[in-house]
Parts: C-alpha cells; structure tokens; sequence
C-alpha cells in the first residue's frame, strides 16, 4: 500500500484483506458480548423493568421512572427492549428524532429531561411501518427459527453500539415473556437488578410468580415487586405475593388514568404534575430504588 | 467451523465465503494447505440466516455487516421502511464563548454531562453551534426546568 492511499477507503479494504480470515464463530459471540462489557463500563446501574405480563403498565412506569431520576440530576438512559411494541420513544417524548450514527456509536435519541432513548421506533419510518426482518432466499415462513436469534442480536447491539455516555441508571423496558429476559442475563452477568411489576389481577400475579421464579433460577438479583394500577380501597396482592417470593415490596402506584394521558403525549406525569398520587407513590419508587442501588 | 483434511491430518485453511443473497445459498471454501485439497461447505438458505442471526463474520464477508458500523446487523436485517442519519463524518457543533462561560457557572461534576447533552440537541436539531439561545431552547424542549 502506497503513502497516498493511507487514509483512504482502499487502505481500509487493503488491512481488512491482509488479516486472516475469520471463522471463529464462538470467538466472534465471545468478543460481542466483552463488547456489551465495555460499553456499560460507563453505566453506573442498568435495572431491568419486568413482569412476565403485558398490560400491566411496565414502559410508563419506566418512563415514569426515568424522568423522576433525571430530574434527581441523575444521567438516565431507556433502552426499549420490545422490539415489535417499542413505546418508550413516544412516552418520553423522543418520538420523531432519527437514530443518529456518530463515531462513537449510535447516539441515542434526547427525550425529557434529557434521558436518552434508544429503540426500536428510531429506525421506522411511520406509524404504520411494522419491523420486519429481511430473508435469506425468501425463506419468510421459517423465520420462527431463526427470528429469537436475530432478535437477540437486536438487543445486544442496544447495549453495545449505543453511545451511552456517562450514565447513573440505564432502565430497561423488558417486553412481556420470561425469554428475553433470561437473554438479557446472558448478556449482562452483572445486571444491577430487575424490578418486578404486577397489577392486582390473579392473572397478572400468576404470571409474575412465574416470572420471578424464572429470574431468580437464572440467578437475577431482584430488587423488588411493584403493585402497579392499585385500588385505593383494596390491600391488593401485592405485598402478599412479595412476600412469598422472599423479595422487597417496593410499593403501590394507583390507578390513575391522567397520569398514563399525560406520558401519552411525551411528557411523563411525575414532570407535569408531581403531586397526583401515580405520580407521588413512583416519585417514592424512584427514591426507594436510590437507595437500593446506592 | 473448521475441517480437517483426513490424509494429511492438517486443519484446513479458509479460502472464500461466497453467498448468493438472492437464493440464500453460502458456499465457503477450504482447502488443505498440505496438498491443496479443496472443499466447499454449502449451506442452505436457513442455515444461512442463522448464522446471518449470529450477527458474525464469515472469512471477510459479514453476512450480517457487523464491522460496518452501529447497529449495523439491525440495519442490515431490517426490512422495508427504516431510516438512520449517518452522522459520523460532521462535527459537533462548536460552544461559542457565552455558552462556554454559562457552562463554566455549573457545577464542575456535572459539566461534562450539560456539554454533551446540549452538543446532542444542537446536533440533532441542526446547529452549528451553541449559544445561550440555543441552550435556552434545549432547556424549553427537554422540559429541563420542569418538576
């Protein structure tokens, strides 16, 4: 290779040509996973927000969460982790902004109070574009094969390739099942913790149990359980189904549709009014979570 | 992967991966660096996509374009409507002297942190540089003097 050519985009294809072949598969997930180590040496804390069911309010919690944080001068990072229902964008007011490709890797999306946000929704166009994942040979009905790979992937290179920078709490918004969880772990042997969210349903409190159980046998350190959508009148299972798990009960947030109305449009309710009791008893949550992590 | 040419117990050398993307079809070549033998691993087009899943690299193929950047293994699997700014050749905007010395009034633990997050919203929303105005609008945007 000539002096001129040094700097060029010949020179780069001219070194990749002089290295040896690679065909070490095992030793390339190896690598990718030392590469999650790296990026999150900045991160002070990543927590997973989890429950095993869907519906029971995980992602406002999160974003609810994220701001009460940030506005605690804490560096908070959201890493929307439902690749195919991503909401975290638009509840932190993120929505629109296109992932950005900087040397440093991804730059994550600004959302309120400046909490960073990566997701899924910052690749798609519009609101009616779905994600879909391309196919060797047209091989779409197959993709149940192969689609739990890939999306794992997806969720490896959330952690790796985004530019976090210096973080105090990096909130995961798990999607609903026990799988991507265990996924998770994997990826991060040493996950802060995960936060458990149930709503007072017997159904929702089955599946959590479930999901606990399946935590704890991967070997999750649970931080503890919240009662989301609490009725002021009822005790709710809550406590109860702590309990039983052997994990911290971290408190109730009652059912409050204006707060979800006000996280609807991109500013989460503990930011417009910090007074209404969802917003009081997750302002509480954050303190609590302080704590734990401190 | 790795082979083994059996008459001359030697592990064989990788050659090429050449994959048809259209048919889904990866052949990867060997050969035997003892007496040349050549062999060819064919893999069909869905053991092509898991190995693509693994988001690895095939001898200087990537199936998955993982060296090719930040999410580069999303970007190539995603199919249809997907977007990205491809920002990595332009600078960051450069901090004018006001915005430097409002900077320099906070708290020397978390200017690092004020500077990068008001570069992130300049960037993004197409500014050249920082300037109390603009540090103004990041706060109004970001809702940083709410709560």
């Amino acid at each position: 290779m000539t002096e001129e050519m040094e700097g060029t985009p010949a020179a780069g294809r001219i070194r990749e040509l002089d290295r040896p072949p690679v065909v070490d598969v095992l030793g390339q997930v190896v690598a990718q996973r030392a590469a999650v180590a790296r990026r999150l040496a900045s991160v002070r804390r990543v927590v997973a927000i989890a429950s095993g069911k869907g519906g029971v309010g995980k992602s406002l919690l999160t974003a609810n969460l994220a701001a009460a944080l940030a506005s605690n001068a804490g560096q908070v990072g959201v890493l929307d982790a439902d690749i195919h229902g991503p909401s975290a964008a638009l509840m932190l007011g993120a929505r629109g902004q296109q992932l950005m490709l900087g040397p440093e890797g991804a730059r994550p999306a600004l959302g309120v109070s400046g909490v960073r946000v990566i997701s899924m929704d910052l690749f798609l166009e519009g609101d009616d574009t779905a994600v879909r994942w391309r196919n060797y040979g047209g091989l779409a009905e197959d993709s149940f094969v192969w689609r739990g790979t890939l999306e794992a992937n997806v969720l490896r290179e959330f952690l790796a390739d985004t530019d976090w920078g210096v973080l105090d709490y990096l909130l995961i918004d798990m999607p609903p099942g026990a799988d991507r969880f265990e996924t998770l772990l994997r990826l991060l042997p040493d996950l802060g913790g995960a936060l458990l969210i149930t709503t007072p349903s017997a159904a929702s409190v089955l599946v959590v149990r479930r999901a606990a159980a399946a935590a704890q046998q991967a070997g999750a350190r649970i931080l503890g359980l919240v009662e989301n959508m609490a009725q002021a009148a009822d005790p709710g299972p809550g406590k109860g189904l702590a309990d039983d798990l052997g994990i911290p009960f971290l408190g109730r947030v009652p059912f409050d549709p204006e707060l979800g109305r006000s996280t609807d449009t991109g500013r989460p309710g503990v930011l417009i009014d910090p007074e209404r009791p969802g917003a009081r008893a997750i302002l509480e949550l954050a303190g609590r979570l302080e704590g734990i992590l401190a | 992967m790795k082979f083994r040419c059996e008459e001359c117990q030697t592990t064989m050398e990788f050659v090429s991966n050449d994959t048809d993307r259209a048919s889904g079809v990866m052949a990867i070549q060997y050969s035997c660096p003892e007496c040349g033998h050549r062999i060819s691993m064919v893999t069909n087009p869905g053991e092509t996509q898991m190995v693509s899943s693994l988001g690895v690299t095939i001898g200087h193929e990537s199936l998955s374009e993982s060296a090719g950047g930040p999410m580069a293994q999303i970007r190539r699997s995603l199919d249809g409507d997907a977007a990205w700014t491809d920002d990595r050749g332009s600078p960051d905007p450069v901090w004018s002297e006001a915005a430097e010395k409002r900077l320099a009034a906070a708290p020397g633990f978390v200017q690092g942190m004020v500077r990068r997050l008001y570069t992130d919203w300049a960037k993004r929303n197409g500014y050249a540089e920082v300037s109390p105005a603009v540090m103004s609008k990041a706060r109004d945007d970001l809702g940083m003097s709410e709560m």
